[in-house]
């Protein structure tokens, strides 16, 4: 049976939409409340991080292991809550097969990125690679 | 007939036991010269060619990373160089000095050695504004820079027992005009010499006779080196011979350039009070603030005048002489072509050029004291003191600085002379501690007390004890009884609490008796559980201080110091990942090779939304709590915190947190007497004066999926209305969100 289109229809039918529109964005950006760390704006990028974690990850691929270090605790000075640069040092430790400070790191990493679901995979194909046996 | 060949054949064996007794004696001469000479080689094979000088090891700062948007001023940059003993000029600077742009600052960093890193000096341009770096560009090259690291001040050394302090400089380091120079003054027949000069002694002896006094001295270099380093400086004739023996075996054994790099490293130059500097180099540093190849004719001058007469030249205390010394040398040095007319008049002309003040003598006692002692496992005092090594830490001399004055000004307010403070501020993030002060005189070198002042905590304990009690059957939300309670203690004893305010202040949510700090909801709690869970919590962060539990536990009656306190606050602000505080990131030695690394550590012990919910309550503290005061103070800001108060007053604890910082202060006696200061009206405000000077972010909660948020009436812990004016917003677990409802009243 074929629906009438009627101005009382489509009125309808665009405020559902503006509000589905309007739920779908609220759920992954839903605001903190005033004592909340705001994820969005602790995890900007901050140039110098970047940098740093660009010049461990070529430190990383040299085999330069204590260098890569280096770079990404000074990464972490700089911007502490930076899930990323956590996730890098983990990745060094693993690649220096000091496991145990890999599987810490990756729990650091995913306190500051639950909302990161690339970090978060990226934790999880990590971590099954420290647990060696 | 045979008396007469037997008188014959008696001289003749007489003469031959002459013989025999003169060649044993010569024998004998000669072995003991040998062994002489072998013993004068020992001594000099033990220093010349093992380490020749006691090096005191350096303890770095942390280095400052320099980048846009970084919230520093220029006068802290400004202050940072001169710790660094940067001289500010007003034409182009060279490395380790730096100008005034406008507003922007030129640096030219000096180079440095991270011990994984090498970084040229480089000259860069800094840019302000608003009290942040904006923008940091390249001088040579007009580039734009992300990030540059400042290389780190020198903030304390470990002095050998002879108090020696120098740098070293390798042979192909010592710049040719200060070798000319010095040859020029002191020994003009260095390069043909064997050590001894003959024609030296020989004028010395002629003007000495003249004179009828010593006025001139026939040692050459060699001598004065031998004497330097292995003789003692008094005039026996055993001595000038040691001495002589000594510089002919130095210069059969080495070059000219190492015995001129080793006076140029060994010879005294500067009392310091109680630290002798020898060498140019650490001279030049202190005199100048400029290493020694950047020196201009005048202060090289000034500096080989010095040799002649440390104490007698001292350009501090004698500035004319000091000046007519340099000018006689200068002299020499044009008459010796070393110098032209020009050159010669215009550094006649040039002021001394020296610093107005010597640098203290670590500054920091309190910080270098915590260095050493977490050194010690790997590092004897002897080896620290000797070896040379180079410490970096994580000590941040802005942030002590703030410490310092916030300290003064927080103590002014009371009028004890005798209340002492004990001060620590840390990174809780990533356990570096980054200031610290153990005396109320922040330059005394003596009990540091924030690591050795073992001090009940009070109510410093409770944040712990919330964690321990939180769980399976209470929240914030839950309601709890502020009334009397009486404990039989294992002596038998009675032991009735009380509160702070010795009221009674009936039902209430937990969160609110928290806020309030009030004591007997906390005991009645702890004494149906809370207390062995406190304990095992206490020791799984190494704080568990005794076998026995005991209820008062539940008060803060364990004794802990700053340091412990800090360690305690570092797990809970830090979501319940452990992360032992250090001063220690690595250690090199003196060629630059890494020894040890403190690397960064991070244990999850406690679990993360339990450890919210504490934090939630800790913010209550500083907003209508018993550290409100932080509200009015800074009522754009969230912190978290706890004040501490022991019985009659005699501890006065706050511990607190923003985004970074944690910070912890102790106010108390020596004698252990009272104060008449509660964590309030002491530690609060110390604690304040100096978070106001430093300037901090607020503190915020993570976010964490398995927790929900409510508002609740602190009263009775009933869910009630978002717009009701007392409720608070606290957070639940999702399965544990309270169902009672409340009005708002």
């Amino acid at each position: 049976m074929p629906v009438a289109i009627t101005p009382r229809l489509l009125c309808r039918v665009a405020i559902l939409s503006i509000l589905s529109v309007a739920t779908a964005c609220s759920i992954p950006h839903k605001p903190p409340n005033r004592y909340q760390d705001d994820i969005e704006v602790s995890q900007l990028e901050v140039r110098p991080v970047t940098e740093l974690q660009n010049q461990a990850l070529a430190a990383l691929n040299g085999e330069q292991y204590q260098l890569a270090v280096d770079y990404l605790q000074r990464a972490i000075k700089i911007q502490p809550r930076n899930a990323w640069s956590w996730h890098y040092l983990a990745q060094t430790y693993w690649r220096d097969a000091q496991y145990d400070r890999c599987l810490a790191m990756i729990e650091r990493s995913n306190s500051y990125g639950s909302f990161d679901e690339d970090l978060i995979s990226a934790n999880d194909r990590l971590k099954p690679k420290c647990q060696p046996g | 007939m045979p008396p007469k060949p037997k008188r014959k054949k008696a001289k003749s064996a007489r003469r031959r036991q002459r013989r025999h007794y003169r060649l044993v004696g010569a024998l004998v001469l000669v072995s003991a010269f040998a062994i002489y000479l072998g013993y004068l080689n020992h001594l000099i094979n033990g220093r010349f060619e093992g380490d020749t000088w006691a090096i005191p090891s350096r303890v770095f700062a942390r280095a400052q990373e320099l980048y846009p948007n970084l919230a520093l001023t220029r006068e802290q940059l400004i202050y940072e160089l001169e710790l660094s003993s940067y001289l500010m000029v007003k034409s182009e600077p060279i490395p380790g000095q730096y100008r005034l742009l406008g507003e922007s600052l030129e640096v030219y960093a000096r180079p440095f050695d991270f011990g994984t890193q090498y970084q040229e000096a480089r000259l860069v341009q800094i840019f302000f504004d608003q009290g942040r770096i904006s923008g940091l560009v390249d001088s040579n090259s007009s580039q734009n820079l992300d990030l540059f690291r400042l290389p780190p001040v020198i903030l304390g050394s470990y002095y050998p027992d002879n108090d020696e302090d120098r740098l070293l400089l390798a042979e192909d380091e010592v710049p040719e005009q200060l070798i000319d120079t010095l040859i020029a003054v002191e020994d003009r027949q260095f390069f043909q010499h064997w050590g001894l000069s003959p024609m030296a002694i020989l004028r010395a002896t002629l003007a000495n006779l003249k004179a009828g006094r010593a006025v001139q001295g026939g040692s050459t270099l060699t001598q004065q080196l031998a004497k330097n380093l292995f003789l003692t400086p008094e005039k026996t004739l055993l001595r000038k011979i040691n001495e002589a023996f000594m510089a002919m075996i130095l210069e059969i054994r080495f070059s000219k350039s190492a015995i001129i790099t080793a006076y140029v490293n060994e010879v005294f130059v500067l009392q310091q009070k109680r630290i002798a500097i020898h060498g140019f180099a650490q001279a030049s540093r202190m005199l100048f603030r400029r290493s020694v190849d950047s020196l201009e004719t005048q202060h090289l001058a000034l500096l080989v005048g010095m040799v002649k007469g440390p104490s007698r030249y001292n350009p501090f205390t004698s500035p004319d002489t000091a000046v007519s010394r340099r000018n006689l040398v200068l002299k020499i040095m044009f008459e010796q072509g070393l110098l032209g007319e020009e050159e010669y008049s215009s550094a006649l002309d040039a002021p001394l050029g020296i610093v107005d003040k010597l640098p203290g003598i670590n500054p920091f006692p309190a910080y270098l004291d915590l260095v050493k002692r977490q050194l010690q496992s790997s590092y004897s005092s002897a080896e620290l003191a000797r070896r040379g090594l180079r410490v970096f830490t994580a000590f941040d001399p802005l942030l002590q600085q703030n410490l310092e004055l916030g300290l003064t000004r927080g103590l002014g307010r009371f009028s004890q002379p005798e209340l002492q403070a004990a001060v620590i501020i840390a990174d809780y993030l990533n356990g570096d501690i980054q200031a610290l002060v153990g005396d109320r005189t922040t330059d005394f070198p003596g009990f540091n007390r924030a690591l050795m002042a073992q001090r009940p905590i009070g109510s410093l304990i409770k944040p712990l004890l919330l964690y321990s009690l939180l769980g399976d059957s209470l929240t914030l939300a839950s309601k709890v009884k502020d009334e009397s309670i009486r404990i039989q203690q294992s002596d038998g004893k009675i032991w009735e609490p009380r509160n702070y305010d010795r009221e009674l202040h009936g039902e209430m949510s937990l969160y609110e008796a928290f806020v309030h700090s009030y004591n007997l909801p906390f005991v009645q709690l702890g004494v149906s559980g809370g207390l062995e869970a406190l304990a095992e919590n206490l020791a799984r962060i190494k704080l568990l201080k005794h076998d026995v539990v005991y209820p008062s536990m539940l008060l803060g009656t364990t004794s802990m110091s700053a340091y412990e306190v800090s360690q305690m606050y570092q797990v809970i602000a830090n979501n319940g990942y452990f992360t032992p505080l250090t001063t220690i990131r690595s250690v090199t030695d003196h060629d630059n090779q890494t020894l040890e690394r403190v690397p960064l550590e991070s244990h999850k012990l406690f679990d993360q939304a339990r450890m919210i919910q504490v934090q939630r309550a800790m913010i209550g503290v500083t907003e209508n709590g018993t550290a409100g005061y932080l509200a009015e103070r800074f009522p754009a800001q969230t912190l978290a915190g706890k004040t501490g108060t022991t019985n009659e007053a005699r501890d006065s604890w706050f511990a607190g947190f923003s985004s970074r910082l944690l910070t912890v202060v102790w106010l108390g006696r020596d004698d252990n007497g009272p104060i008449n200061l509660t964590g309030s009206s002491g530690a609060l405000k110390v604690w304040s004066d100096i978070m106001e000077l430093q300037g901090f972010e607020s503190f915020k909660i993570s976010r964490d999926d398995s927790l929900s948020w409510h508002h609740i009436n602190p009263a009775n812990g009933g869910i009630t209305r978002k717009s009701c004016e007392i409720s608070v917003l606290l957070p639940f677990p999702k399965d544990q969100v309270p169902t009672a409802r409340s009005r708002c009243q």
